[in-house]
């Protein structure tokens, strides 16, 4: 017999919820899915009239249903937004290259100006280079460390009041997990946050899709035909997120309200006054937000400049070595250098 | 799709990675010479970062921790009266040889309690065979300086019993199996049996007169309970679920946890050192035969058994975790009726979020005409269960479905 709509519109369902676990037909999912998201940005007071939002698209399944929920949501209930798509080329090859087509894709469906930042220009490096410079190991180290400055660089330039991130409720839960996992309890404390920075001198990143379940972004992505590009990275996965996600993945075959319950179990969370609390402070060379002085950008830009690129890796006094001893070996040869001269 | 966010980073630099490496287990003892006091032994006890013993430094240094553990938190008042649950596992045999050694030492050194040992019989809950008398006794007549204790699992507190006095009944059913039974998923009945036997405890260790009662929670077994409270939603109070101290039982009784440091590791050394024998039938915990993924307490166990294997460092790290985080509670926010931990359920958005799901999938696509704004409805639901904890209502859910 078939199963009709919870909603009791008359259709018959097509699909079950995976959060709720109700049988619903396509029109009420997307109704429901939609509604949600507004309701998450309106009780959490995500945006205010007038700003302008840069959505960090990828052109993954994620960030396209954010852009296209944005944008409806943006006409349906009047937000006053102005939102704009952000790009980073990171330089992958057989990667990156072809979902910058999604994006651009993207913006002619929804009809919004897109800005494409690059590595290359960003910091002279694309990541294929980088790659050749490393190897795979510790790759994806200056991938992300580069993209998270680039995203701040990109809205900087684009002038935003805030920029728009695609992270659903799996990635926070798994995020959740794998700060327990490695005992970080300042990335614990604010992994939760729907909204982070925002202060003077950083902008503020949020997530609408927070309370969002995977599963249900790509049925959104699927049953609207949504493009999208879903391919991984030809660069090494990272395993220890990897690790987590297994786990979270064989936790909500059990129960699917687990994703939620290990959202609210981060939010709830609480630490003793003795756990040291980190400052968010801005970094004294390129003068972005930085927990430490000279920020990660700058450390892991420095060693490949210097034919370092182990600079970062690792703990920072080995870095020092490394510097230090180059910067002996350098001295020595300027001395032979002269001693040359002299004849 | 790149999955790599800003968290994959540390402050030290590189993405942080699960270093691989396992703990040697089994024990293998080689002779030698003691490199603290240099007498030769035929038995060195090598613990992983620790240099070779003998049995007599590798007691002294395991006694030590347990004795710290009390002693630096000063959670044991003197002269308390102390209820042990004995499980017949090999921790629980640690704790008691220690307990039973602490009490022996000469007076400077005596750990001035009086202590009871219970033992919980689960086997109508579980359903298998009573428990081995013999061994329990064997057990009595060792450590004869402590009152022994039985009383089944279900059964009112009332049929407590001292081992001598005690004979096993075949059961049937009682009541809490009844209500077992009615609870549709097995997370929810491990759940449930949790707090029903940290419940029955507490009213033993009332009857009994006992402020603090000692449990034998070694450092996985806490890594692992931290992370089953993370997955049931009980973040708020996990803090106490790992602590050295629960406060969360009736009557003011404290739980203690006073081997929270103690490794497996450890536990199997102390085991050889001196001869214990663990009873057989303490090694599955309710509900494990029916495989990894039958609930989230089983699967989390099976995780953190893995990691225990591959990548040793990480569960230490993550019991270390356990002991970094506190509960989210002020003095007078109202307690959940079944846990006892704080509830703060009004507050959150993400379980607004939850309720919201629910209403905004009943509307579909009506929700534009709908009466009532679904928010105001979601706000009403969560008050209908405004005595109890996310964790608890869940439970609660569970039994509405299964009857």
């Amino acid at each position: 017999m078939p199963i009709s709509c919870k909603s009791r519109c008359g259709n018959r369902a097509a699909l079950k919820r995976p959060k709720t676990g109700d049988a619903l037909c396509k029109e009420c999912f997307f109704a429901a899915f939609e509604a949600e998201i507004h309701h998450t940005i309106s009780s959490s007071n995500l945006f205010r009239r007038g700003e302008k939002v840069a959505v960090a698209a990828s052109g993954g399944k994620d960030s396209t249903v954010l852009a296209h929920v944005l944008k409806l949501l943006n006409e349906r209930h009047d937000y006053g937004l102005d939102l704009v798509l952000l790009s980073i080329d990171e330089g992958i090859t057989g990667y990156r290259d072809d979902s910058l087509e999604t994006v651009k894709q993207n913006r002619d469906d929804y009809q919004m100006p897109l800005k494409i930042l690059s590595y290359e220009e960003l910091y002279g490096w694309t990541m294929d280079r980088i790659v050749a410079q490393i190897g795979r190991s510790n790759n994806c180290t200056f991938c992300g460390v580069f993209r998270r400055q680039a995203l701040d660089r990109g809205a900087k330039l684009l002038g935003v009041d805030s920029i728009a991130t695609g992270h659903n409720a799996d990635d926070i839960a798994e995020t959740v997990l794998m700060n327990i996992l490695r005992g970080d309890t300042a990335r614990l404390r604010r992994c939760t946050d729907i909204k982070t920075g925002g202060g003077e001198d950083s902008i503020p990143r949020v997530k609408p899709l927070k309370y969002s379940y995977e599963k249900e972004i790509v049925m959104y992505a699927h049953y609207k035909k949504l493009v999208y590009f879903s391919t991984e990275c030809v660069f090494a996965p990272n395993a220890y997120r990897g690790h987590a996600r297994a786990f979270l993945k064989d936790l909500e075959k059990v129960r699917p309200s687990v994703i939620m319950d290990i959202i609210y179990s981060g939010e709830q969370l609480r630490f003793k006054d003795t756990v040291k609390k980190p400052v968010r402070g801005i970094c004294t060379r390129c003068g972005f937000v930085s927990s430490q002085q000279p920020c990660k950008a700058c450390v892991l830009l420095e060693g490949l400049n210097r034919g370092l690129p182990k600079l970062g890796i690792g703990k920072k006094s080995k870095g020092d070595r490394m510097i230090a001893k180059q910067n002996q070996e350098l001295a020595l040869r300027e001395r032979a250098n002269l001693v040359k001269n002299d004849f | 799709m790149c999955s790599i966010g800003e968290d994959d980073f540390g402050d030290e630099g590189g993405t942080h990675a699960m270093v691989a490496g396992s703990v040697p287990s089994g024990i293998d003892l080689s002779p030698g010479e003691c490199s603290k006091c240099d007498i030769s032994s035929d038995e060195l006890f090598q613990l992983n970062f620790r240099t070779p013993e003998c049995r007599d430094c590798f007691l002294a240094y395991v006694r030590h921790k347990f004795r710290a553990a009390l002693g630096a938190a000063k959670v044991l008042p003197r002269d308390a009266e102390v209820l042990l649950v004995v499980d017949g596992s090999a921790e629980s045999l640690v704790l008691l040889d220690m307990l039973y050694y602490a009490q022996t030492q000469n007076t400077f050194k005596r750990l001035h309690c009086s202590a009871r040992m219970v033992y919980l019989e689960d086997q109508p809950v579980q359903g298998r065979d009573p428990a081995d008398l013999e061994s329990l006794e064997a057990l009595s007549k060792r450590y004869e300086a402590f009152e022994f204790y039985v009383i089944t699992l279900g059964l009112p507190v009332g049929s407590l019993k001292l081992l001598k006095d005690y004979s096993p009944v075949a059961q049937e059913s009682n009541e809490l199996i009844q209500k077992l039974s009615q609870l549709r998923s097995l997370t929810s009945r491990q759940d449930y049996l949790q707090q029903q036997r940290k419940n029955l405890i507490a009213s033993v260790a009332q009857k009994l007169h006992c402020s603090h009662v000692f449990n034998s929670s070694i450092s996985v077994d806490l890594a692992t309970q931290l992370l089953t409270s993370i997955a049931l939603g009980r973040g708020g109070s996990a803090a106490l679920d790992v602590a050295l101290l629960d406060d969360r039982l009736a009557a003011g009784i404290k739980l203690l946890r006073p081997l929270k440091d103690l490794t497996e590791q450890e536990v199997q050394f102390y085991v050889h050192a001196q001869r214990l024998q663990p009873l057989l039938m303490a090694s599955s915990r309710y509900g494990q035969e029916l495989g990894d993924a039958a609930s989230l307490q089983n699967l989390t166990s099976a995780f953190v058994a893995n990691l225990q294997k591959n990548f040793s460092s990480t569960v230490s790290t993550v019991f270390r975790t356990g002991g970094k985080i506190s509960e989210s509670t002020h003095p007078e926010q109202a307690k959940c009726n079944h846990c006892q931990s704080a509830l703060d359920v009004e507050l959150s958005d993400t379980l607004l979020a939850i309720e919201y799901s629910r209403s905004v999938s009943e509307a579909g696509v009506r929700l534009n005409e709908a009466i009532e704004d679904p928010e105001i409805i979601s706000k009403r639901r969560m008050k209908l269960n405004d005595e109890l904890c996310h964790a608890c209502s869940s439970i609660e859910a569970d039994f509405k479905n299964g009857s």
